[in-house]
């Protein structure tokens, strides 16, 4: 018995399926872009920065600083003055003794893996994402500022006014520490953060320091490179080569 | 008595409709939504009682572990309820004297400590 397939019977099959398939399909495709930000960021990946200060200009540093600016919407406090003003990355000159040298850096927080501020935080607001940001949890924040004097980095401020109209993605309110959060809204959503965007050569380098096929791991595996008061075995993620 | 009965119920259905009353000042595009027929707030009287732990919870989710998603997140909340100055096209902040947020929270006189750090108007070209 032999049974024989009509062509509307044909046409009916292969519609159903076809329709059946690209639902799946695209199911599949909407839950993997919706997942990006659904799940918990994990440890392993570690968010790192190398900054080359024989590439990176002077000018180069003051973009940095005020792309940072811009993004987060600090340096236009009206009533801090002189160390009351903040200062999420800044411009430090280096002098060689020997030689004279001078190099230029940009010195923002360089979220240690072993980090001061965390360490000495009554509140748990200092604290370490698992992909290796170190941020301040201002809803914990109480002010007291142990943080900036366990910092080796001078990398955090402090908030000394009443301030308005912030950025939406970056809340700041007098009476916080603040830092650097190696734009972490960025970085959530798959972005360089601004300073690393602001500089057009690659003197400034960022990505996933474990990711063996990421630029920056390729890069430091072949380049001499150093960390920033490495004595005090802190593994920072920020490097820089140059110094 | 009949007439005490009367009065004690009239009191009892008036308080009940004095709470179900609309929000005076819902917010532009909340009053937009809702004007389609969309429901974005399952249950109103759950997220009246609980949206501070839904706003706790979720900052930590979201500052602490990088889980960014639309809901119960603050940004949100201004982004739709953050009412227009019909004169000069400005936002009012939420939390300023007879908006959205200070309304309600002025009246049970429960501080509001969101705005000292967080944005009060929506971004501008949000909407």
């Amino acid at each position: 018995m032999s049974k024989t397939l009509n062509r509307r019977d044909f046409i009916k099959t292969t519609s159903a399926t076809t329709i059946g398939v690209a639902t799946i399909v695209s199911g599949i495709t909407l839950t993997t872009f919706a997942n990006a930000n659904k799940m918990p960021v994990t440890n392993e990946k570690r968010w790192g920065m190398l900054i080359d200060t024989n590439k990176l200009t002077e000018a180069d540093i003051d973009g940095m600083v005020s792309a940072c600016q811009q993004e987060q919407g600090w340096g236009s406090e009206l009533h801090s003055t002189g160390n009351q003003k903040p200062g999420w990355i800044k411009k430090l000159k280096v002098r060689d003794k020997a030689t004279g040298k001078i190099s230029n850096l940009a010195l923002m927080c360089q979220h240690c893996e072993q980090p001061p501020c965390v360490d000495v935080c009554p509140t748990n607001a200092s604290m370490k994402r698992k992909d290796g940001i170190v941020l301040v949890d201002r809803h914990l924040c109480i002010g007291c500022r142990y943080c900036m004097m366990a910092c080796p980095y001078d990398a955090r401020s402090f908030v000394h006014e009443t301030l308005s109209n912030q950025k939406e993605h970056m809340p700041r309110g007098k009476g916080t520490v603040e830092a650097c959060t190696m734009c972490v809204h960025k970085v959530d959503k798959g972005e360089a953060p601004a300073c690393v965007a602001s500089v057009n050569s690659d003197a400034v380098i960022f990505g996933d320091l474990y990711d063996a096929s990421s630029k920056i791991n390729q890069t430091l595996k072949t380049i001499q490179s150093a960390q920033i008061r490495a004595d005090l075995n802190l593994n920072t993620g920020v490097r820089y080569s140059g110094i | 008595m009949n007439r005490l009965l009367v009065v004690f119920l009239t009191l009892l259905v008036s308080s009940v409709f004095a709470h179900t009353n609309e929000h005076a000042n819902l917010g532009e595009r909340a009053s937009s939504i809702k004007a389609s027929g969309k429901v974005f707030h399952g249950s109103i009287s759950i997220i009246r009682k609980m949206h501070p732990e839904f706003l706790r919870h979720k900052r930590d989710k979201t500052l602490r572990q990088g889980v960014r998603t639309d809901e119960h997140s603050l940004k949100g909340c201004v982004s739709c309820h953050a009412n227009k100055n019909k004169t000069n096209n400005q936002y009012h902040s939420v939390d300023k004297k007879d908006q959205f947020c200070s309304n309600c929270h002025q009246q049970v006189g429960v501080s509001l400590d969101c705005f000292s750090c967080h944005r009060t108007t929506p971004k501008k070209g949000s909407l």
